[in-house]
């Protein structure tokens, strides 16, 4: 059973195993021990039996294969239309032919899934939404990937995004030093253009506990910055924890759910023990799906709830704007043609459509907000969902997947997107880089930041003088 | 005055004035020089591709790539770093601004000298606003040293320092700054006041008094402690031109002025205006403070 050193059905548990996978450039190693990896036949099927849910063996069986998913699949109608993108043709021929097999597969096969797993769905749900018989393909492609993870056969990026996460229980190596350390540089580098600035670490009994994305502190901390501005502009009493800050999951897309499990039980655990009347995450689609919506479930949370209420970042930045507790400057708002990417994780799977509408209502001029076509729960997915964005070895693949979100978008006639979703906003900006489309792309956060009427007691004392 | 000195550089020749000067005042102080090269900026969501800061391309920071890096650039200040004490070469990755902030911070530097492009590479601009060099001046505790040429590049010999004020609560910082640094190099020191005029009609009456109030202002506003060749002018005008044509006039080796601005959005920050003009237009050295932490 030839198991190689990097390329094998064990997870990544070690910083050393971590930094081995890592130094193999472009997972060169990785994949060619790939090729001599064997399925393990009994193992699988012992797996599929143990657990694959009645409704996914529904699905696979009552599919009558009309086809009627097949234009509601963007990869299918980027990629030639061809049979071979239909969304059940694609799960059939994997998990389908699996199971009928009872799990006795060859490499080749294993290889076909994984392929078809990770570049040919991206978990976006919205066929979903025109089976007639509802048959999810993000949700069976979702389960196929944790079969395939078991087995070992993922991509070498996401092999070693959940090995971050089970090391570091992070996407990135931020330690909870680095955070931190993090967060005090944040809030010094910010004091004095906003006096009394403070992120509280580990503050007990706040009314709102924060969570993010590990790329924020890694790389971008101004969105650590950027939140603390604006819970202390509406003058929230938060807090951040110092353990079960991070709130995204790799491991939920490579399908290591052992993994998916740990990371949100160190998240409730940081609950439990700040004791916030709520959480609130980042703006960040998968996030909210691994935390809020699948995450009760793989915590074995009998009431499928987190332990409080956990909302997403839009749904606290409408709050706060409705109740004034933010004010926007009628004149600093949004004067140009602008759209929003909707993110299918919070809104075609929890029903935010209308929360971030009427944020927008607040920050653009009436008039200027354009609507993708189709928008809302019928939005299409960014193109780089699902993982897609990071794995290096479908990069082709991925911006050919980004050209339905770019005939979207320019069909607007606008230049400014507003994309509450990192994966989202990274798609975007891939797709301005491949495509040169003239686009710029933002958060919420900074964009509202710049139009805030800021209190009089909350600006700094001395503004200099300017003649 | 200074111990650590932090000179950022992607090692292509627009840096290398920054780093002549980076090298020159680690040796004059005896401080430690740390070359900071911020190699690629992360653009593909988790994976491990960056785009090279330089050339755009795509590539795989891994140790190979780092040690090549770092034997370039060995390559490229041999001399100077021979020249020096102490000096370390620190690789990253991540948005120059940010990298740069953090290892200012990182490692308690004194000065941070850089290009005035340093970072600025089409691969970064990209979806993020505002140049490096602002976001540096803004948020740095530390005075920001930019040199936008070569010829701009030379410490020593130094006969004038001028400081340009605009009353600003920063400004009161890179005031002790520059005093601090007339003493210890024995130079000039003019005090500038730039009358913004731009834009505005005033009579010459109206000028002339505000001229009078602004040199009263600058005598009971900066204490010079004793410290005697200090002259001081108003001029009117734009004010990057009456600094830049004062700094021509003294023959100046540095311009010192405070940055400071209450705008979050980097593109919007137009104090960055006035001395991003000076640095694209002055012949020396330009020095930046907006904090009073190092000065
Ligand atoms: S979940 Fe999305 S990407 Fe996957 S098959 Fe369905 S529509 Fe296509
Ligand atoms: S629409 Fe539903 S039933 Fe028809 S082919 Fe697609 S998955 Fe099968
Ligand atoms: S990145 Fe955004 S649009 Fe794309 S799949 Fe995720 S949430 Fe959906």
């Amino acid at each position: 059973m030839p198991e190689g050193i990097l390329c094998n059905k064990t997870p990544i548990k070690t910083e050393e195993q971590l930094k081995l996978t890592l130094a193999d450039k472009g997972g060169k190693q990785y994949y060619e021990e790939l090729n001599n990896l064997d399925v393990d036949s009994d193992k699988l099927w012992a797996s599929i039996q143990a657990t694959m849910k009645s409704r996914t063996k529904t699905w696979l069986e009552i599919c009558a294969h009309c086809g009627l998913c097949a234009e509601s699949c963007f990869l299918y109608q980027v990629n030639g239309r061809v049979p071979e993108q239909v969304p059940s043709y694609k799960i059939q021929s994997t998990l389908g032919v699996m199971v009928k097999k009872k799990g006795k597969v060859d490499n080749a096969f294993m290889q076909m899934c994984m392929e078809t797993a990770w570049a040919k769905c991206t978990c976006c749900n919205r066929c979903g939404m025109y089976c007639p018989h509802g048959i999810d393909m993000g949700v069976m492609f979702s389960y196929l990937r944790g079969l395939l993870y078991s087995q070992g056969f993922v991509p070498w990026e996401l092999k070693i995004g959940a090995g971050m996460h089970r090391v570091y229980r992070a996407q990135m190596d931020v330690t909870t030093e680095d955070w931190v350390e993090t967060c005090e540089w944040m809030a010094e580098e910010n004091e004095e253009e906003w006096p009394g600035l403070e992120i509280p670490i580990d503050k007990e009994d706040a009314d709102i506990m924060y969570t993010c994305n590990a790329r924020e502190p890694k790389h971008y901390p101004e969105d650590v910055a950027e939140a603390a501005i604006l819970f202390h502009v509406a003058g929230e009493n938060w807090t951040v924890p110092s353990e079960g800050w991070e709130q995204t999951s790799l491991s939920m897309f490579a399908g290591d759910w052992e993994c998916c499990k740990d990371n949100v039980l160190n998240v409730y655990s940081a609950i439990e023990r700040l004791r916030p009347k709520r959480a609130i995450g980042t703006e960040c689609g998968h996030a909210h799906r691994a935390t809020v919506i699948e995450g009760p479930y793989w915590a074995g949370r009998e009431d499928g709830q987190p332990p409080v209420p956990y909302i997403h970042y839009v749904e606290w930045l409408a709050e706060a704007l409705r109740t004034g507790k933010l004010k926007i400057d009628p004149a600093k708002r949004i004067k140009e043609p602008v759209t929003l990417q909707d993110s299918c994780n919070y809104v075609r799977n929890q029903g935010l459509k209308n929360v971030t509408r009427e944020i927008l209502s607040y920050i653009v001029e009436p008039g200027y907000f354009v609507e993708m076509s189709p928008s809302k729960e019928h939005n299409y997915c960014c193109g780089g969902g699902g993982g897609f964005n990071g794995i290096g070895m479908y990069r082709a693949q991925r911006n050919m997947a980004l050209r339905k979100k770019m005939e979207q978008i320019l069909a607007t006639g606008c230049k400014l997107v507003i994309a509450p979703c990192h994966n989202c906003w990274d798609a975007i900006r891939d797709l301005e880089e491949e495509y040169k489309i003239g686009i710029r792309w933002s958060f919420l956060k900074p964009l509202v930041i710049g139009m805030l009427d800021v209190p009089e007691h909350l600006r700094p004392k001395d503004e200099g003088e300017d003649e | 005055m200074f111990k650590k000195i932090l000179l950022a550089t992607s090692g292509a020749p627009s840096t290398f004035g920054a780093a002549r000067v980076a090298f020159d005042m680690g040796k004059r102080y005896g401080a430690e020089v740390l070359v900071l090269n911020v190699m690629g900026v992360p653009t593909k969501a988790y994976s491990q591709v960056v785009n090279d800061v330089r050339t755009g391309e795509e590539v795989e920071v891994d140790e190979e790539y780092r040690a090549w890096v770092e034997e370039e650039l060995k390559n490229t200040f041999e001399k100077q770093i021979e020249s020096v004490e102490y000096s370390r070469i620190i690789l990253t990755t991540g948005l120059p601004h940010r990298e740069i902030l953090r290892a200012a911070r990182e490692n308690d530097a004194d000065l941070i000298v850089m290009g005035a492009s340093s970072g600025d590479s089409s691969v970064y601009r990209k979806g993020y606003p505002g140049s490096t060099l602002q976001r540096v001046a803004k948020a740095a505790r530390c005075p920001v040293m930019t040199v936008h040429r070569e010829t701009a590049s030379y410490w020593g010999g130094f006969g004038n320092i001028v400081f340009a004020t605009d009353f600003s609560k920063q400004a009161e910082s890179a005031f002790k700054f520059a005093l601090a640094t007339a003493r210890e190099l024995d130079t000039d020191l003019t005090i500038l006041h730039a009358l913004d005029i731009s834009g505005k009609v005033l009579d010459q009456n109206e000028i002339e008094d505000r001229i009078i109030a602004a040199r009263e202002r600058i005598r009971t506003a900066y204490d010079l402690d004793g410290f005697k060749n200090c002259d001081v002018e108003v001029w009117e005008g734009v004010p990057y031109v009456e600094i830049v044509k004062m700094a021509r006039e003294r023959s100046a080796d540095l311009i010192v002025m405070a940055h400071h601005s209450h705008e979050l959005d980097p593109e919007k920050a137009r104090i960055g205006s006035t001395m991003e003009q000076v640095i694209l237009r002055a012949g020396c050295p330009v020095v930046s403070v907006s904090k009073p932490d190092k000065v």
